[in-house]
């Protein structure tokens, strides 16, 4: 038998060991990229851990993809929302890996975390020792202290379950802070930041999906007007005007039912802002009605964010493509002339300027 | 020594499989025999020109804890993408979507009507007593959709002669626990079966995560440390319980009668991705699923024609909750969707045979669906409460016509014709010819080939789901080639050898996939033209190594480039021209069996290729999985004593104990273990 067996059994082994495999570490690398920039945050595909940060000089026009993950040896996690930098620190808001990092903006390095949340969406800064994030599918917003990286409390958002919960982006005049509510929601609810309760709300359209102020301390807010068969109901989308310090609609802009309008953007004065809608669209803050013509016009794709250079007024949008391979990012001037492009990673969504 | 018999068509391994199933009466008596090979005149004429891949018992019965993706991994060309050990498990068939592979259990179509596939990890392989894969083409040969190809599911009587048990116990790593119990009772009427499978474990292997770090914080919450944690596969808890009863009664006078019903209950919990920073402890995240399947048939067999008849129903209820402590230990649900499905299936079928040379047959089936989808609860505007879901029924009417002709025994053509009609939509005439020559007796090298059209309608969640579903989906099409030689040789008593190869060339257009939109949700558009083409390779080899050592071993090849070939999105699109995402270019199996008198050792290896995550193909850091390489092994033992058969079995997966990745941040187990316990009383039974 023998030797028909062995030989069998030689090659059956042979094989096995024929091959390996390797789920990577990632290996550090060390990043110094003091002066201005803008990172980009890439939500990457829902349930697969591919979120990622690119980082791009606008002076030099490099960019940098998987800043995080080089410098951390670390993934960022899945679905990168939103980041914001305060006192030399960044914090990133991941999703659906329920957490925020706190990161050094020139070397990329975590300095932090903040974890056991519900699902992040935004942080605001009342002070050094207080934040706010807000959550979707909660109606909690959660309180944490950002030098100890824990949570200290709740604002429990009334008329909001724990199901449908969505609370959005924030902004902040004097000791009141107002919440875009956008899931299944259409309201505008302000906190006072003393006592970290809702004290006052009032109802926009259905779903409204951004919130800034302009140099008027006039808030912007735009809703997506829900969507075909929706329970909540669908409707035309509108931009509102609201005056911060009444907290009441001073205007509202409505579109075409139908329209995807989002991303409303200020510019580095804030006496403008910007908007996408198919096309990109920009108006003063002082206006009266809706510009005829788009800022840019469509190109055949579907844009997924958008921000300006608070100094140059430059204007970036992202391309997603097909939502499953690096997106690209166009660089406008205010005259409308394509400055630069460059790949970042993919479903490129947020961004933030350090 | 007896003669080789020669000339077979198709790929001999089927032939092989079938005799070696008619010889392996129960698990207690299992062993490789080198059959004859048979003679080419005696194939199937139903099988003109069909490439089909077949999976025996002692593929499919080789421990109760595998389930059909398993099998498939190891036994298949097909690509299965694992979201881990007993969780959601998809297959990519010759580089098609999950959704491109038609399934089917006792005749009746068992593709999730919602979502349009299968999950293959809730398919026992003990449950199934045959298994076919159909590869592109010959699928419409079954049914239509299979733009990638369909999978064939079956049971069959137990051939019992007496009452007859068996029951197998299997306890292994990470607490699993496998037990399964087999009733039988036959007799020259009647045949009944009652299978039952129960699985569960807590599941929470081990693995070192390299997808984060943990940090060590001094009293300043400065970072001193990081380091990558070993963590437990979090909630990745599951119990799966598995009910059939069959019971067959044949007249003898050329009528059969069956019914088989399958109950499933799980209770799964959903694994945590590897960058998910929150603690198991806070969320509960579980998918629950009680499915009822019941089929009962009448074939009415004559000399030269067949009648047969079949009447099912399907009621699928599942359930998926997300819910989160809020921190006082009440867990609130974040997400609460459930989803019920009642499918009504009847089907009739006919064939006919003039002489030898002559086959006609034809096919009518009909599935109604009707699906009631919830997936979340809201407080509507006015204050009440709402549900955001759809509830929607289906017909769908698919039937087909076929002549077979041989008109000399070395040449056979078939001609098949299906339409179909989904809700009010029918397709046009889906066409599909197949030839297969013999182009020598010696080595019964044969040659054959096919092209058809097909077509794929929407799955209701494509269409109707909220939010995002497009009801102005179109159907996917495709149009497929196939062509490929086979051989086979042995010498009864010695060895038998065979092998195949085939080529494939794929069109598929309207191709559909789910994006995201502005308003936040995903929704499904046609984007995508698709083509797939590649080359499969088997081969099968039994031989007689000396007195009493056996070995078996059969391989699979594919090569399988899955390419977008439409147009650009956008001047910044870089994805045509490239491979599909999570479809391996290159893949193989090998499984080998060697048995000495009452032992048998089982070695099974596969392979995938890398696998790009995006569409462009970009080598990022998460832009790809490394190849995947896996190996595992068994070892058995048959004691036969008069009062039974007993048998013990002890198994090792991951036998190099590598840490991978089927899907980005779903870890897989490492080394694990599990040893098999089985008793087959012979009380009861008439000793065969």
């Amino acid at each position: 038998m023998s030797r028909r067996v062995v030989h069998t059994l030689v090659l059956m082994l042979a094989i096995a060991f024929g091959g390996c495999m390797k789920w990577d570490y990632i290996y550090t690398e060390d990043f110094n990229e003091s002066g201005r920039g803008l990172f980009c945050l890439n939500e990457g595909n829902f349930q697969y851990g591919n979120a990622t940060l690119s980082y791009y000089n606008p002076a030099t026009k490099r960019v940098e993809n998987e800043v995080f993950a080089r410098a951390n040896g670390m993934k960022l996690g899945d679905v990168a929302q939103s980041m914001i930098i305060r006192n030399g620190v960044g914090w990133v808001v991941v999703n659906n890996s329920h957490v925020v990092f706190a990161i050094d903006p020139n070397t990329f390095k975590e300095k932090g975390r903040i974890t056991n949340l519900t699902s992040p969406r935004y942080i605001h800064f009342v002070s050094d020792e207080k934040a706010y994030i807000t959550q979707i599918w909660d109606n909690r917003i959660f309180i944490v202290n950002p030098k100890r990286y824990e949570i200290i409390g709740y604002i429990e958002v009334p008329n909001m379950t724990k199901e449908s919960g969505s609370t959005e982006q924030m902004v902040q005049y004097g000791k009141y802070l107002y919440v875009n509510c956008w899931s299944y929601q259409n309201r505008i609810i302000k906190i006072d930041t003393e006592t970290d309760k809702v004290v006052d709300e009032f109802v926009v359209g259905i779903q409204p999906t951004s919130l800034v102020m302009d140099c008027n301390n006039k808030l912007w807010t735009v809703t997506d007007g829900g969507y075909t068969d929706s329970p909540y109901g669908n409707e035309a989308p509108a931009l509102y005007r609201i005056d911060a310090e009444k907290f009441e609609i001073e205007r509202c802009f409505y579109f075409e039912f139908g329209d995807t309008p989002s991303e409303v953007q200020l510019n580095g004065a804030k006496d403008k802002i910007y908007w996408l809608n198919d096309d990109v669209w920009e108006m003063d803050v002082t206006a009266e009605y809706l510009p005829a013509e788009p800022f840019l016009p469509y190109n055949g794709t579907i844009y997924y964010g958008l921000t300006t250079d608070p100094e140059s007024g430059d204007v970036y949008i992202a391309d997603a493509i097909d939502y499953q391979q690096q997106g690209m990012i166009y660089r406008y001037s205010k005259e409308r002339e394509l400055i630069d492009k460059f790949y970042v990673g993919v479903t490129p969504g947020a961004f933030c300027w350090k | 020594m007896k003669r080789i018999l020669l000339i077979a068509l198709v790929a001999l391994a089927p032939y092989f499989a079938a005799a070696q199933e008619s010889l392996y009466k129960d698990w207690a008596t299992r062993g490789i025999d080198i059959p004859e090979v048979p003679i080419y005149g005696q194939r199937p004429m139903k099988e003109i020109g069909t490439q089909q891949t077949k999976l025996d018992s002692v593929v499919l019965k080789e421990n109760i804890s595998l389930s059909m993706a398993d099998v498939l991994t190891f036994n298949s060309s097909i690509f299965v993408k694992s979201y881990g050990r007993a969780t959601l498990s998809t297959v990519s068939f010759r580089g098609t979507s999950p959704s491109h592979t038609q399934v089917s259990w006792n005749g009746m179509k068992i593709n999730n009507p919602m979502l349009g596939m299968t999950d293959f990890s809730m398919i026992p392989s003990y449950f199934i007593d045959d298994a076919s894969l159909l590869h592109g083409t010959s699928s419409v040969n079954e049914t239509g959709g299979g733009l990638g190809g369909s999978v064939k599911l079956s049971t069959k009587p137990a051939d019992a002669d007496g009452f007859g048990v068996q029951y197998i116990q299997g306890i292994g790593s990470f607490k699993t626990f496998d037990e399964f119990l087999r009733l039988t009772y036959g007799n020259d009427h009647w045949q009944t079966s009652t299978r039952a499978v129960f699985s569960s474990s807590p599941n929470d292997y081990k693995y070192r995560n390299h997808d984060k770090k943990v940090n060590v914080y001094d009293e300043e919450m400065n970072i001193i440390d990081q380091y990558y944690p070993i963590e437990r596969n979090r909630s990745g808890a599951y119990r799966d319980f598995h009910l059939l009863q069959e019971v067959y009664y044949n007249t003898g006078k050329g009528d059969r009668l069956g019914l088989n019903a399958w109950y499933i209950n799980s209770n799964r919990e959903l694994p945590m991705l590897t960058v998910d920073h929150g603690s198991a402890t806070n969320f509960d995240n579980r998918q629950r699923e009680q499915t009822f399947r019941g089929v009962v048939s009448w074939d009415h067999l004559r000399k030269n024609w067949k009648l047969g008849a079949k009447a099912g129903y399907i009621y699928t209820w599942m359930a998926y909750d997300y819910k989160r402590d809020l921190g006082n230990g009440v867990m609130a649900h974040m997400t609460r969707s459930r989803s019920r499905i009642n499918t009504f299936y009847g089907q009739v079928d006919g064939e006919y045979y003039i002489g030898k040379k002559w086959l006609f047959t034809a096919n009518l089936s009909l599935h109604q669906h009707i699906v009631e989808s919830e997936d979340k609860n809201i407080i509507r505007q006015d204050g009440n409460k709402a549900i955001v879901g759809y509830r929607k029924g289906r017909p769908e009417l698919s039937g087909s016509l076929s002549a077979k002709w041989r008109p000399i025994d070395r040449l056979g053509l078939s001609v098949v014709v299906r339409e179909e009609m989904f809700g009010k939509e029918w397709t046009p005439i889906i066409p599909a010819f197949f030839v297969d020559g013999v182009l020598s007796k010696v080595g019964n090298i044969t040659a054959k080939a096919s092209v058809s059209r097909n077509y794929r309608f929407p799955s209701l969640n494509d269409l109707y789901f909220l939010p995002g579903g497009n009801p102005d989906l179109r159907k996917e099409s495709g149009w497929t080639y196939d062509a490929g030689l086979s051989f086979a040789v042995g010498k009864k008593g010695v060895y038998s050898l065979s092998g195949s190869a085939s080529w494939f060339d794929s069109f598929i257009e309207d191709w559909i996939i789910w994006l995201p939109t502005p308003k936040g949700f995903f929704s499904p558009d046609n984007i995508k033209s698709v083509h797939a083409y590649g080359v499969e390779l088997k081969a099968d080899l039994n031989v007689v190594l000396a007195k009493e050592w056996q070995l078996g071993l059969n391989g699979t090849f594919s090569w399988t480039p899955s390419i977008n070939c439409g147009e650009p999105r956008t001047p910044a699109d870089q994805s045509v021209g490239k491979q599909l995402p999570y479809v391996p270019e290159l893949s193989s199996t090998v499984t080998g069996r060697l048995s000495w008198r009452r032992w048998s050792f089982i070695y099974k290896w596969c392979y995938y290729s890398e696998r790009f995550t995006m569409s462009s193909n970009d080598i990022t850091l998460t832009g790809k999985l490394p190849p995947y390489f896996m190996s595992n092994i068994s070892l058995e033992k048959v004691l036969v004593f008069k009062w039974a058969d007993l048998s013990l079995k002890g198994t090792i997966n991951n036998l190099f104990n590598e840490e991978y990745l089927s899907v980005l941040s779903r870890p897989m187990p490492g080394i694990n273990f599990e040893i098999f316990i089985g008793i087959t009383p012979k009380w009861g039974a008439k000793r065969r």
